[in-house]
């Protein structure tokens, strides 16, 4: 490879740095604003970093005018509950439909797999019905999350499930132990990264998810999209609070993007396929 | 062994409730759903049953009219996708062929521009409601320019840009990502003998890369395909309510303010035979591709 000083070199990176801009200037200009008041924003300091670092905004913002520490705690209850949901079925259903030799186990994984295709606004209306007594509860939000995001679950549990050799089975039958727990005390363990991967993605897309939110959450299980874009309404005066909700909001995903970014991109790759 | 593995009372407890739960959640709804798009109406007195209309409500979808704003909704997701394809993914695709060609701190690029990917669209569709009530007059009036009247969101002319924008900008970061891990996948013999026989930069890129991570690039089109059948989240922030310009925004309307069951729910459908049609004709198109590569290569080699 040449390595050289040019002009073509200098137009790249200053191409890309231009886009590292745009890409990271919206999260900065976010940031200053939560630390603003209103007053600030309109007397022209639009960009710069805050005269005052107002941390009353995130207070506020908090608890006394804008509940968003329960929003937030709906949100985690909600995509907690979904997550132990996906990956418990995912991985028994991987198992079984991949592992074990059964007649028709390709009819049903292409059953599954075909649900993934169809978008979830084919099933909205009926599901407002099948969930009418659940309304106002977590569940009436945990349930379609799970169902819908259990197909692409079990295809990146698929990947993994099938490169792990049969002797592991085997041993432990002639060990003596049952199906059950070859699958959770021998399988289960070395399904650990695949599964960390599928939770990932459905992590993402459930604490983001806004569709199904504003038909289901409502009242106290409001989650952290909806809540957000109610408070927006509310908040059209109160710059400063609100930026600090949208930041509160957004700083669990942007946290475990920043410890883990290889493995994020990685989980957001498996998940692709689903469209 | 073969018994263990062969049990059908732990395939059931290992399957079967998946399936289930599977079949009550998402199957039979959008049975439910296509059942409800062939019915009329449901009266507003009890007891009066819905009829039995076949196709009546596709048909009303597609009869143009004033009041009608469904094949106009039509319209605007393919001009997103449009907008998707043509502009978002060639740009995520020079990204991704410029860092995978080695650039110096290659994945720091990557990792930033990968950020709001990860954000929730609700927060980007705020944010850029401020961007453009705050930030872009600001930046007109030092510019002397003359903002569109009524601001972008509420201008007819500027509004549906202005919509498609924020959701163009935050994925081409997860385009990148895909179309530079199939890049980085390319085998480095492949890459090196393409060098030895002097191909470099642009070339490389259309002859040798680009016809390589052909299955990567179908998986971006139908991304950007059927996420613009499926656009709801950034309209539905920075437009007014009740507004119908998007196949899945004029769905929700009329479902949920309006409370046209069987009307939506052909909308509904239609997002998905949509959806399904072009994931359909994206594969058809991409085997003709194959298929056209291989002809050329032969009559090459025949020659």
């Amino acid at each position: 490879m040449k390595k050289k000083f040019s002009l073509g070199k200098v137009a790249t990176h200053a191409f890309l740095i231009v886009w590292l801009l745009l890409c990271v200037f919206p999260l900065y200009w976010l940031l200053c604003f939560s630390l603003k008041d209103t007053q600030e924003i309109f007397n022209g300091n639009l960009i710069g970093l805050p005269t005052q670092w107002l941390f009353s905004n995130y207070a506020n913002a908090w608890g006394a005018g804008g509940n968003i520490s329960v929003f937030l705690m709906n949100s985690v209850i909600d995509t907690a509950v979904t997550l132990c949901i996906t990956s418990l079925m995912g991985f028994m259903s991987a198992y079984g439909l991949l592992r074990m030799r059964w007649k028709g186990q390709k009819v049903v994984m292409t059953y599954i797999m075909m649900g993934m295709m169809i978008p979830m606004h084919a099933a909205l209306y009926p599901l407002t019905e099948t969930l009418l007594p659940l309304n106002k509860t977590y569940w009436a939000l945990i349930i379609p999350y799970a169902a819908f995001n259990i197909p692409i679950t079990i295809l990146i549990l698929s990947g993994f499930i099938t490169n792990i050799p049969y002797e592991m089975e085997e041993a432990a039958c002639i060990d003596g132990s049952g199906i059950f727990r070859t699958a959770f005390t021998i399988i289960l363990p070395m399904m650990v990264p695949a599964i960390a991967t599928a939770a990932i993605f459905v992590f993402l897309q459930v604490w983001n998810e806004l569709l199904l939110a504003t038909i289901f959450a409502s009242g106290k299980v409001r989650t952290l999209t909806v809540g957000i874009q109610q408070m927006s309404g509310q908040y059209q005066t109160d710059y400063g609070s609100m930026g600090a909700a949208l930041v509160i909001a957004t700083l669990p995903t942007l946290v475990l993007y920043m410890c883990m970014s290889g493995q994020v991109q990685r989980s957001l790759i498996a998940g692709a396929v689903k469209g | 062994m073969k018994r263990v593995l062969s049990n059908k009372w732990s395939i059931a407890v290992f399957v079967l409730p998946t399936v289930l739960f599977f079949t009550y959640i998402v199957i039979i709804p959008i049975f439910k759903s296509f059942y409800y798009s062939l019915l009329s109406e449901i009266p507003a007195k009890v007891g009066d049953q819905s009829e039995f209309v076949w196709f009546e409500n596709y048909i009303k979808m597609f009869t143009p009219g004033r009041r009608n704003a469904f094949p106009e909704a039509v319209l605007n997701s393919l001009y997103y996708a449009g907008l998707s394809i043509f502009v978002q993914l060639p740009f995520s695709l020079l990204i991704a062929l410029i860092l995978a060609n080695g650039v110096k701190s290659e994945s720091l690029y990557r990792n930033l521009f990968f950020i709001p990917v990860v954000i929730s669209s609700v927060v980007i569709s705020l944010l850029w409601q401020r961007i453009y009530k705050d930030l872009v007059p600001s930046i007109y009036e030092i510019f002397h320019l003359t903002l569109p009247k009524n601001g972008f969101l509420a201008n007819k002319d500027t509004k549906l840009m202005a919509v498609f924008l924020p959701s163009l900008w935050q994925f081409v970061g997860y385009h990148m990502l895909l179309m530079y891990g199939a890049l980085k996948s390319i085998p480095t013999d492949v890459i090196e003998a393409a060098t030895v026989d002097g191909a470099g930069g642009v070339r490389m890129a259309l002859r040798i890369q680009i016809p390589m991570i052909k299955p990567m690039l179908k998986v971006c089109l139908s991304f950007s395909l059927i996420g613009s059948f499926k656009l709801f989240d950034t309209p539905w922030i920075l437009l007014e309510r009740a507004n119908k310009s998007l196949p899945a925004l004029s769905m929700y309307v009329e479902m949920f303010s309006n409370h046209k069951y069987s009307y939506a729910s052909a909308q509904a459908m239609f997002i998905v035979f949509e959806c399904l049609a072009f994931t359909v004709l994206l594969n058809i198109l991409f085997k003709d591709w194959d298929g056209f590569t291989l002809r050329r290569g032969r009559r090459r080699l025949a020659a």
